[in-house]
C-alpha cells in the first residue's frame, strides 16, 4: 500500500469545501488585522526609539530565542512546560501548512505531492508526538494555574477561555484522525506511525462506520473553526504574546545592558522630562507593556515586593498598558503610585528573567525623571539633603570635598594633579573615599596595587560622586554636571586606564559616560585583580582555608555579567563559598540600588535584613561582596537583623590584603 | 507688589576652614560655597508670596565677589524674577552696617513692598544686616519668623523667642522679616526653571557705587575655638556603670544635692 492519506478524505476537496473554508480564513484574518491594527495605533502614540536598525542581527536572535525558547525555559516547571507545549503546538502548525501547501497549492498546480513514503510516516509520527506532549504539558498548566494556584499568579477570565481552545483544539485534531484512521487505516502498518491516533481509532472502534464518517466531518468543520478562532483572538487576549513577544525578541536594546537614554539636557526646544503621560513613553515602552502575559516572574524576584512594598513590577507594567489602552489620559505617577515609583532598587532581576524582554528599569527611571526634574519632587526630605550636598561637595554624605582624597595620604598616594605619571587611576567613589567602613577597602586595594608593583593615582579633592545614585533617583541634570566634571578632568591628565572599586561607579564611568565622550578602559576590581593574579604579577602567600557565602552585587553581576572573577579571588585566597539559593543572576539585592542607598527605608521591612537572613541560612560566618553599598547595607542589615556575632560582612579586598605575602 | 529678597554665599559648613593671612577671617580656598541657609528660607517665602498674589516681582539681591553669582542663580533657578548683584572682592571686610548701608542705598528708590532675609548668616552669624536695613529704610521689622500669612495688605507671622515660646505678630506692609528655620521647606528648583534662569536679568552694580560709610566695627582677629576636654564614656555592665555615673554626679554636680 503506498505510504500517504488522502487530505480531504470525507470532506471533499471541492469548492463546496474550499469556498467556505478560505472565506472563513479570510474572515479570521480580516478580525485579526483589525485586532492589531488597533494596538499599533496605541503603540503609536508613543515616542519614537531607533529599534529598527541592525535587522538582520536582530532578526536572527529573535528567531533563535523563539524556536529555542530561551528565556522562558530558565525557569524549570512551568517554563519548560510551556517550552514543550510550544514545540509541540508549532510543530503541528507547521504539518497544518504542510497540508495546505499540498492538498491546495503543489498538488493542484503542478501535480506534486511530498506527503508520502518515508516522510510521510516520520511525519505522521512527529505531529502525533507533538500533539500528545502538547496536550499533557496544557494539562500540566492547567492544574498549575486551577488547583496548585501558585502565589501571585492572576488568573483572568481569557485564561480559561485560552485553556479550553487549546485543549478543544488539540482533542478535537486527535478524534478528527481517530475517527479517519477507524475507517481507513486501522489493521495497517500505516497505523503504527500514529500511536495516538491509533487509541482514538480503537476507542471509536465500536461506533459504526457512518457514525464514524459523521463524527470526522462535524469535528473537521469544529477543528477549523475552533483554529480560525485562536488566529482572530491573537491581538484580543493574552495570545497576542506570540507575537508581541517575538516582536520583542526583535526589538530588545542594542545598546550596553542596563543602560538609560542620556538626555539632551541643552535642547531648548525641550519642555518635558521624563515621563508624565502616555506621550511621553517611547512607542516600545508600550509594546512591552502589552507584550506582559503577567506569568509573574518579575515579581517573585523584585526585592521590594518580597520585602512588603508596594511595587511589583508585573503590576506597573500592566497599569502602563491599562493606560495605554483605556484611560489615556491619566498620569503615569498617580496610576503606579508614588510608593511604588520610588521603591524600585533598579537591581535589574525582574528585567534579566523577563521571558518577553520587557525593560521595567528605564521605565521607573523615566518616572523618576519626570517627578525630580519637572516637580522638584523627591521620596524624602533626607534625599534632597543628600542631592544638594551631592551638588554641593560632590558627595551624599556632605562632608567636605577637601578632604575627599584624606583617606590615601598615608599609603603614599598622590592626586593626579601633583602626578598624573601613573599606570591607573582609582576611581575610588563617594563612599570609599568617605565612609570609615569603605575606606577600609579603598586601603586594601591600593595595597594590592603596590604589592603588584603598580602606581596608582587618584583625583583627589578632584573627583566627585560619579553621579549614579542621583541619576538612577531621575535626577539627570546633575548626574550630566557631574560626570561632565569627572570626564574632564580624566582627560585633561590623560588617563589610560580606569579601575573602581564600586560596581556603580563601574557600570557608570564603563557604560553611561561613553554618551558624555569618555574613552578610557574601565574596569572592577576583581577583573583587574583576578588578571593581576593570574599573569602572576600580583602573589598571594599560602592560602589559608575559609568558608563564606558571596553576595553578587546587582550592578556587577547582572548588569555586567561578572560573576566568576570575584569567586575565583575567593577561591584563590583559600576560600569555599557556600552560595545562597539566590546566587548569580538571582542574586537578591542589598538594597542600596537605584539612588536607595540615600533614602531612609520607610516601607515593610529591610531588603539588608532579608539578604542578611538569606546569608546566615548558608551557616557561613563571611559575608562577602565586593561593593561599597553592599557593604554599608549589610553592616546595618546584619545588626538590624541579629546576626552580629555570627555573621560579618566583608570585601573580597580585605581578604586578599590578609593574604599578601609577609614582606 | 515689589518682593526684595537678600541673600549671601556661605561656606557649606562641613567644609575644612583656615584662617586668612591676616587672621581676620577664614581663607576662601577649598571651600564648598552655597545659599546661606536661612536665606533660602527667605527666598522660598518671597516666592509662595507671589504665587499667592500671583502678581508680584521678586528681586533677589546678594553682595560678594563673583562666585556669589551661583547662589543667585539658585534663587533664580527656584523663581526670583531678576537679581542685584553688588559686586564687592572684599565683602567679608565690611562690616553688617556698611553692607546694610550698600543694599539700602540700592533699595532706598525701589519701594519694595516687602523684604526678606534671613535671619542670620551661617558664617558671620552677627543676625544685623536685616534690622539695620530695616531702621534705614525706615521699615517695620520682625525677626526669626517661623510662620507667614498674607491678607489683604497685611501679614500675620509667627516669631520664635527663648524657651520655646512664639510671639504671633501682625504688621502692615511695607515691611522687613527675617527667616527663621522652620518657616517652609525651600524648593528643589526644576530642570525647565533652571534653564529660564539662566536668562533671566542679573545685574553688577560696583560696591563703591553704592557704599558711601565707613565701618562702625572693625574685625581685630577671629580664632578657631579652644579644644576642650572631650567627653566621658563609661564602660562596663550596667549596674557598674550605674554606680560610676551617680558617684561622679555626686562629686562633681550639685545635681544630687
Amino acid at each position: 500500500m503506498e505510504l500517504t492519506r488522502e487530505i480531504y478524505w470525507n470532506i471533499g476537496s471541492g469548492a463546496a469545501t474550499l469556498i467556505p473554508m478560505y472565506l472563513l480564513l479570510l474572515a479570521a484574518t480580516c478580525v485579526f488585522a483589525w485586532g492589531g491594527w488597533q494596538r499599533i495605533k496605541v503603540f503609536r502614540l508613543g515616542r519614537e526609539v531607533q529599534r529598527f536598525d541592525d535587522l538582520p542581527r536582530r532578526f536572527t536572535r529573535a528567531i533563535f530565542q523563539v524556536m529555542a525558547q530561551v528565556r522562558v525555559m530558565r525557569v524549570v516547571g512551568a517554563g519548560t512546560a510551556h517550552g514543550l507545549f510550544f514545540w509541540g503546538f508549532f510543530l503541528l502548525f507547521v504539518g497544518t501548512c504542510l497540508i495546505v501547501l499540498q492538498a491546495d497549492f503543489t498538488d493542484p498546480l503542478f501535480g506534486i505531492v511530498f506527503l508520502k513514503g518515508r516522510f510521510y510516516l516520520l511525519y505522521s509520527l512527529v505531529l502525533d508526538i507533538s500533539g500528545a506532549v502538547a496536550i499533557i504539558m496544557l494539562a500540566g498548566l492547567f492544574v498549575r494555574r486551577y488547583f496548585l494556584k501558585p502565589e501571585g499568579l492572576e488568573t483572568r477570565r481569557e485564561d480559561a477561555v485560552i485553556h479550553a481552545l487549546l485543549m478543544v483544539i488539540l482533542l478535537t485534531g486527535f478524534v478528527i484522525e481517530g475517527a479517519r484512521m477507524a475507517v481507513t487505516e486501522v489493521g495497517t502498518d500505516l497505523a503504527l506511525w500514529s500511536p495516538v491516533g491509533l487509541l482514538f481509532a480503537k476507542a471509536l472502534s465500536g461506533i459504526g462506520e457512518s457514525s464514524q464518517r459523521n463524527l470526522h466531518v462535524g469535528l473537521w468543520w469544529l477543528h477549523l473553526l475552533l483554529a480560525l478562532s485562536f488566529i482572530a483572538m491573537l491581538p484580543f487576549t493574552k495570545l497576542r504574546h506570540i507575537l508581541t513577544t517575538s516582536a520583542n525578541y526583535i526589538f530588545v536594546d542594542h545598546g550596553p545592558k542596563g543602560g538609560l537614554v542620556t538626555l539632551d539636557m541643552e535642547d531648548e526646544e525641550a519642555e518635558s522630562f521624563g515621563a508624565a503621560s502616555l506621550g511621553d513613553l517611547t512607542w516600545k515602552d508600550i509594546f512591552d507593556a502589552d507584550a506582559c502575559t503577567l506569568c509573574k516572574r518579575c515579581q517573585d524576584r523584585c526585592p521590594a515586593h518580597a520585602t512588603d512594598k508596594p511595587l511589583s513590577p508585573m503590576k506597573m507594567i500592566n497599569q502602563l498598558q491599562e493606560i495605554a489602552f483605556a484611560t489615556p489620559e491619566a498620569s503615569l505617577a498617580e496610576t503606579v503610585g508614588k510608593d511604588e515609583i520610588w521603591s524600585c532598587t533598579t537591581c535589574r532581576a525582574c528585567q534579566e528573567i523577563c521571558p518577553a524582554v520587557i525593560e521595567h528599569v528605564p521605565k521607573f527611571v523615566d518616572l523618576r525623571r519626570n517627578l525630580v526634574l519637572m516637580e522638584g519632587e523627591f521620596p524624602g526630605e533626607e534625599v534632597m539633603t543628600a542631592v544638594d550636598n551631592t551638588e554641593v561637595n560632590g558627595n551624599p554624605l556632605g562632608l567636605s570635598f577637601a578632604g575627599r582624597g584624606d583617606w590615601a595620604e598615608e599609603l603614599g598616594l598622590k592626586p593626579l594633579s601633583d602626578d598624573p605619571e601613573v599606570d591607573l587611576l582609582y576611581f575610588v567613589g563617594c563612599y570609599a573615599s568617605f565612609d570609615k567602613r569603605n575606606i577600609k577597602i579603598a586601603k586594601s586595594f591600593v595595597t594590592l596595587c603596590q604589592a603588584a608593583g603598580l602606581k596608582v593615582g587618584i583625583l583627589g579633592k578632584e573627583e566627585k560622586c560619579c553621579g549614579e545614585p542621583v541619576r538612577k533617583l531621575g535626577n539627570e541634570y546633575l548626574y550630566q554636571s557631574l560626570a561632565s566634571e569627572n570626564i574632564e578632568r580624566i582627560q585633561d591628565y590623560g588617563v589610560k586606564q580606569i579601575v573602581t572599586t564600586c560596581p556603580h561607579c563601574f557600570n557608570t564611568l564603563g557604560k553611561d559616560y561613553a554618551d558624555l565622550g569618555l574613552d578610557v578602559p574601565v574596569e572592577h576590581y576583581t577583573v583587574f585583580l583576578d588578571r593581576l593574579l593570574d599573569k602572576g604579577q600580583l602573589k598571594l602567600g599560602t592560602p589559608q582555608s575559609f568558608t563564606c557565602t558571596y553576595h553578587d552585587s546587582c550592578y556587577l553581576g547582572r548588569y555586567n555579567d561578572i560573576y566568576d572573577a570575584p569567586r575565583r579571588l575567593l577561591k584563590l585566597a583559600g576560600g569555599s563559598v557556600a552560595e545562597m539559593s539566590k546566587n548569580r543572576e538571582e542574586s537578591f539585592c542589598c538594597g542600596a540600588g537605584g539612588g536607595r542607598i540615600l533614602v531612609e527605608e520607610k516601607l515593610g521591612t529591610r531588603i539588608s535584613e532579608t539578604r542578611a537572613g538569606m546569608a546566615a541560612e548558608t551557616g557561613s560566618p563571611l559575608l562577602v561582596s565586593s561593593c561599597p553599598f553592599c557593604m554599608t547595607m549589610f553592616e546595618d542589615g546584619i545588626k538590624g537583623a541579629g546576626y552580629e556575632e555570627t555573621l560579618q560582612p566583608k570585601d573580597i579586598t580585605e581578604i586578599l590584603v590578609e593574604r599578601l605575602p609577609v614582606a | 507688589m515689589k518682593i526684595l529678597v537678600c541673600i549671601k554665599q556661605v561656606p557649606d559648613m562641613e567644609s575644612r576652614f583656615k584662617l586668612n593671612a591676616k587672621g581676620t577671617w577664614y581663607n576662601d580656598q577649598d571651600l564648598a560655597w552655597r545659599m546661606n541657609e536661612y536665606d533660602e528660607f527667605a527666598v522660598e517665602q518671597a516666592i509662595q508670596l507671589r504665587e499667592q498674589l500671583g502678581e508680584a516681582e521678586v528681586v533677589v539681591l546678594s553682595v560678594g565677589p563673583d562666585r556669589v553669582k551661583e547662589a543667585m542663580k539658585k534663587a533664580l533657578a527656584m523663581g526670583a524674577d531678576r537679581g542685584v548683584h553688588i559686586q564687592d572682592e572684599a565683602s567679608y571686610e565690611k562690616d553688617p552696617f556698611q553692607i546694610a548701608s550698600a543694599i539700602a542705598a540700592y533699595a532706598g528708590d525701589q519701594s519694595f513692598d516687602a523684604i526678606f532675609t534671613g535671619m542670620q548668616s551661617q558664617d558671620r552669624g552677627s543676625a544685623q544686616v536685616g534690622v539695620l536695613l530695616a531702621g534705614m529704610l525706615g521699615l517695620p521689622a520682625v525677626t526669626t519668623i517661623v510662620s507667614f500669612e498674607f491678607d489683604n495688605g497685611t501679614a500675620t507671622v509667627r516669631r520664635e523667642l527663648e524657651g520655646g515660646l512664639k510671639a504671633q505678630v501682625k504688621l502692615a506692609f511695607p515691611a522687613l522679616l527675617t527667616c527663621q528655620l522652620g518657616l517652609n521647606t525651600p524648593r528643589y528648583p526644576t530642570l525647565p526653571n533652571i534653564m529660564k534662569s539662566k536668562k533671566k536679568e542679573l545685574v553688577s552694580i560696583p560696591v563703591a557705587d553704592l557704599l558711601k560709610v565707613e565701618a562702625v566695627t572693625v574685625t581685630d582677629t577671629i580664632r578657631f575655638p579652644e579644644k576642650k576636654g572631650g567627653g566621658l564614656v563609661l564602660e562596663g555592665d550596667i549596674a557598674e556603670i550605674t554606680e560610676q555615673l551617680v558617684s561622679i554626679l555626686k562629686e562633681k554636680t550639685t545635681v544630687l544635692k
